[in-house]
């Protein structure tokens, strides 16, 4: 007898415990389906922001970038038409570039010359190891210089053997550094995007500073880390301080434009107009810098120990 | 049918306009006009919600893999397929039955402009404080947005006005 009581009243208090569950359910799935628009719109707005946030990551970049098969196709498209409205400009450059490298060469032999005669059974010829570059052509098949953080997108890739973290110069001065490689395409961090400091120096008096774009104009970048005590000059020369293992000393970075320093300021603000002009940009070279991992290897191992 | 043709048509001009000429465009150094939007702001005004939210997804995603942006386009545009249901109602009231596609004809002039006008700026200021993720050069930011946003307009309105009826 009591027995069956209990188990009624179980079984009651089950049902209306169910009863519950499903008017719960059944509103909850009601405010889910009256609200799913807000919520696919919250969906793709997270998705979006956490792409935007985790711009960083290599495959992300690789895979929805302008060094997407497709998407780098129709760019070089596109490109072989404009290209051809540029030839003229690169015909002149490419002659002016020839004739600096003729007299290059003939400066080099001469000194060859003389040093044969005089050293010929002592001295064993050998080139620097900071020195050896192999340079790889390539060409600019998108780039951009009206956004805050631009991107360059060049014609060779890991096929032609571009490495992530090699230098790109052009016959006007430093580019940038490659940020992403895929098998026939690469892309380029430019001078003109704030994620990359480029370490330049003074060809006139050695002093070195970081070259950081301000992300207003393609034309100008300021320099950083310059003390009130080195002396400057409006139109000095900038060039590559060779302390970055993708760049070699000595390529032009720009000319001084405009200086300001303050009564209060330790640091000088410099203007540096660039020597290389973005918006017109065609043909770049990348440095293989072929001592590069045992160079980077071996401060590795030293900061290890 | 003719009308998921004609979107479709839209879809891919628009891109291929912003990616491969206005991308390049650049007015007084930096104002940028972002006209693609005009796909999500031509769609029918009864298109479903969530399709045209997923449209506007694809389309920002198509648009970032070309400039390298990486979900800003995207943000924008989702943000405004959202909105613009609210703006549709702010400026016209439309009648039992119609699904119109919006442009002079439909809308009016003046509810046209305005609706154009605040979409291209709430997505204009969405994308550039998304690019700039700081509020340290704010009114540089904001003369970026209000002149790019002006240009964008114009040639927004530029083109409907070409289209006849």
């Amino acid at each position: 007898m009591f027995f069956r009581v209990f188990t009624e009243n179980f079984c009651s208090e089950k049902h209306s415990f169910l009863r519950a569950v499903s008017f719960i359910m059944k509103n909850l799935i009601n405010f889910l389906i009256q609200y799913s628009v807000v919520f696919l719109f919250l969906f793709l707005e997270v998705i979006s922001f956490t792409m935007i946030v985790k711009n960083q990551e290599y495959q992300k970049s690789v895979f929805l970038s302008s060094s997407n098969s497709m998407v780098s196709g129709m760019y070089e498209w596109s490109n072989s038409v404009v290209e051809f409205f540029k030839l003229r400009v690169a015909n002149d450059n490419l002659s002016e570039e020839n004739t600096s490298l003729k007299n290059q060469i003939i400066n080099l032999q001469n000194k060859l010359s003389t040093l044969q005669k005089e050293t010929h059974d002592s001295v064993h010829f050998k080139i620097p190891p900071e020195m050896e570059y192999q340079f790889i052509a390539a060409k600019v098949i998108n780039c951009t210089t009206n956004k805050l953080q631009n991107y360059i997108t060049l014609n060779k890739g890991a096929d032609d053997g571009i490495k992530i973290d090699m230098g790109v110069i052009s016959d006007e001065g430093v580019v940038g550094i490659v940020k992403t490689v895929s098998a026939c395409f690469a892309v380029v961090i430019p001078v003109l995007n704030p994620k990359l400091e480029v370490s330049c120096k003074f060809k006139r008096n050695n002093y070195t500073g970081g070259l950081l774009w301000n992300g207003i104009d393609y034309r100008y970048a300021n320099m950083t880390d310059i003390a009130r005590h080195v002396e400057l000059a409006l139109g000095d020369t900038l060039i590559t301080s060779g302390l970055t293992p993708a760049f070699p000393e000595g390529i032009p970075v720009g000319n001084i434009e405009d200086f300001k320093i303050k009564e209060s300021d330790a640091y000088y603000k410099i203007k540096v107009k660039l020597a290389v002009n973005f918006r017109t940009l065609s043909h770049v070279k990348v440095i293989n810098y072929l001592n590069y991992k045992e160079q980077k290897d071996l401060e590795k191992s030293s900061e290890e120990q | 049918m003719p009308i998921v043709l004609q979107n479709i048509f839209r879809f891919i001009l628009l891109v291929l306009a912003q990616v491969l000429v206005l991308n390049n465009v650049q007015f007084l150094g930096f104002i940028n006009p972002y006209i693609y939007i005009l796909f999500i702001l031509s769609l029918p005004v009864l298109t479903p919600r969530w399709l045209s939210l997923i449209l506007a997804f694809a389309l920002g995603i198509t648009v970032d893999a070309f400039s390298n942006t990486m979900g800003m386009h995207a943000f924008a545009a989702v943000l405004i397929a959202f909105l613009r249901n609210g703006t549709v109602k702010l400026f016209i009231a439309l009648d039992e039955g119609n699904n119109p596609t919006p442009s002079f004809y439909t809308f009016g002039v003046s509810a046209y402009v305005k609706y154009i006008v605040v979409l291209v700026f709430i997505h204009h200021a969405t994308l550039f404080f998304l690019e700039a993720f700081t509020l340290t050069n704010f009114w540089f930011t904001l003369s970026k947005i209000i002149l790019s946003s002006v240009v964008t307009i114009l040639l927004i309105l530029g083109i409907q006005s070409l289209k006849t009826k």
